[in-house]
């Protein structure tokens, strides 16, 4: 790589909940300074309640950051934009409605007319292979089929950056496996900047170019960070990828 | 255990079975046959009861209700028909309702969305619901006179309390993650509103509406049984003032089947408009 644009930095970004006005302090996130460079898939690994779920909501836009701050393009982030797209664990998908609502609803908020958003839509549908499911609604998908809604709305938004809080966490390991290997595909077919958050060591390895593991209790710090050196596609069973995978495992504390 | 093992063998037998027991037990696993069995029964229990003659003075039996049934619809009481006086209460019923929706939904969606206007209507709004809409009938009478206006206001005010409730929480109970994720996509507040608060609200709305229109059938009714010249509850009154029950019963049951079929529209009517609404199944 001759050319390296940073795309996101965070700069010492610190979070503080308050909770009955102000009283109760819980202290979420500590001195994370992190940049993720364009086109790369990092993936941020920690247990559960260790803020990487605040930090990604940080980047997005959705919660601000009490010191420190997010620069996106070297411009402080400071609301959720279009320019970022997110993918939730819990789906939110828009109940009323179908897959092809949700996934233009990106493009229509943004004034597009309904033929164009219409075929870009399409396009992003067909690419997490949901062709012919266009005019079913959210409840009647499988959790598998909801996520690959999420990423197509979040995609065809044409976002600078996807931010992917746990998005996997919610299906069965089967349908984790496949989703895994459709956002590797996805991601090879449009490449974009990715910020992936998950609790789950194997998933980081087999899809990110580098991960950065947080600590394992409040409030969430940087532990190491990884460069996941290995070609695409994957095999969770070669034997660089379980060493690897090893490694991590040992100097994380996965405690829940 | 061995005995056990033989009854459930026996048991699993008998439900395979060609006999008569087994017979018998297909047909309650089918529900409409118990349906069936369910209004036979009460029919057949409320006949031989009218017959047997311990409350016959003021008991009809089923057939006499249905040839009272046939000679109202046809014999004008009071200057109308049967069919005029269920108009009567429909046309109040809708009137009321509408003036209370009309009021109450904007009012609850205001309230949901905004803090000043919700703590200036809440504490009245507080005192007003859990009065019963009926115990306004006496005031109601004293302002408006016994004419069209008491009734509508009795039934503008319950169907107000839902519709404003339903709207008012439909609103306030949209899942946050959704507003994330709107907001994620770009949206403006005015897009936020029309895309997310509104659709996700609508559902309770709706609900609110529903039992909005059901509260109002029984408001006409109530209020109708006070003072009226005309409607379902008229028409009860009238048979009590007539000595004839199967007036009464005609009455009562010309109302029930009205609720019921409003129902049954209703819920089409959300089918239709909601059609991302999951199913309930029984």
């Amino acid at each position: 790589m001759t050319h390296v644009t940073i795309k996101i930095e965070c700069r010492n970004v610190a979070k503080i909940f308050k909770q009955r006005g102000g009283k109760v302090q819980i202290p979420v996130l500590d001195s994370i300074s992190l940049s993720v460079v364009e086109n790369e898939f990092l993936a941020i690994v920690g247990p559960g309640q260790c803020g990487k779920s605040t930090l990604l909501r940080i980047i997005g836009g959705l919660e601000t950051p009490t010191t420190g701050n997010v620069l996106l393009d070297s411009k402080e982030v400071t609301g959720p934009g279009p320019d970022r797209a997110m993918v939730f664990q819990k789906y939110t998908l828009f109940p009323w409605k179908t897959v092809m609502g949700n996934v233009e609803m990106g493009l229509k908020l943004g004034g597009m007319a309904k033929k164009k958003r219409r075929e870009i839509a399409g396009h992003y549908i067909n690419l997490v292979g949901l062709q012919g499911f266009e005019k079913a609604f959210p409840h009647q998908l499988s959790g598998g089929m909801k996520q690959r809604v999420g990423i197509a709305r979040a995609y065809a938004n044409d976002p600078k950056v996807l931010l992917l809080d746990e998005p996997f966490g919610q299906l069965d390991a089967q349908t984790r496996y496949l989703m895994e290997q459709e956002t590797a595909r996805i991601w090879s077919a449009e490449k974009k900047t990715v910020v992936f958050v998950t609790n789950n060591i194997e998933e980081a390895v087999y899809l990110a170019d580098r991960i950065v593991t947080l600590e394992g209790k409040l409030p969430g710090r940087m532990k190491s960070s990884y460069v996941v050196d290995l070609p695409r596609p994957r095999e969770h069973i070669d034997k660089k990828f379980l060493k690897l995978r090893h490694i991590i495992t040992q100097e994380t504390e996965l405690l829940l | 255990m061995n005995t056990t093992m033989e009854h459930a063998i026996s048991v699993h037998a008998a439900s395979r079975g060609n006999g008569p027991a087994a017979f018998v037990r297909r047909l309650l696993k089918n529900r409409y046959v118990l349906y069936v069995v369910s209004i036979v029964g009460l029919l057949a229990i409320w006949h031989f009861s009218a017959v047997s003659g311990t409350y016959s003075k003021y008991m009809p039996t089923p057939g006499m209700v249905l040839n009272e049934l046939w000679r109202i619809a046809h014999e004008n009481l009071a200057g109308q028909n049967l069919l005029g006086h269920l108009w009567s209460s429909l046309h109040r019923v809708l009137i009321g309702f509408a003036i209370g929706s009309v009021v109450g939904v904007p009012l609850g969606l205001f309230m949901a969305l905004n803090r000043y206007v919700n703590n200036l209507v809440k504490p009245v709004f507080d005192l007003i619901k859990p009065m019963p809409p009926i115990s306004w009938i006496s005031l109601a009478i004293l302002w408006f006179g016994i004419g069209e206006e008491s009734k509508v206001f009795i039934i503008a005010i319950g169907a107000f309390v839902p519709a404003l409730i339903n709207s008012y929480n439909g609103i306030r109970l949209v899942d946050p993650a959704l507003y994330d994720a709107i907001r994620m996509l770009g949206a403006n507040r005015w897009q936020t509103m029309v895309e997310v608060t509104f659709p996700a609200g609508f559902p309770a709305l709706f609900a609110g509406l529903q039992i909005a229109l059901s509260v109002a059938w029984s408001c006409v009714l109530a209020a109708e049984l006070v003072s009226a010249r005309s409607g379902m509850g008229f028409l009860i009154i009238l048979g009590m003032t007539m000595s004839n029950p199967s007036m009464i019963l005609s009455g009562m049951v010309v109302i029930a089947i009205t609720a019921y079929l409003i129902t049954v529209v209703l819920s089409k009517v959300e089918k239709w408009v909601c059609p991302w609404k999951v199913e309930l199944t029984q």
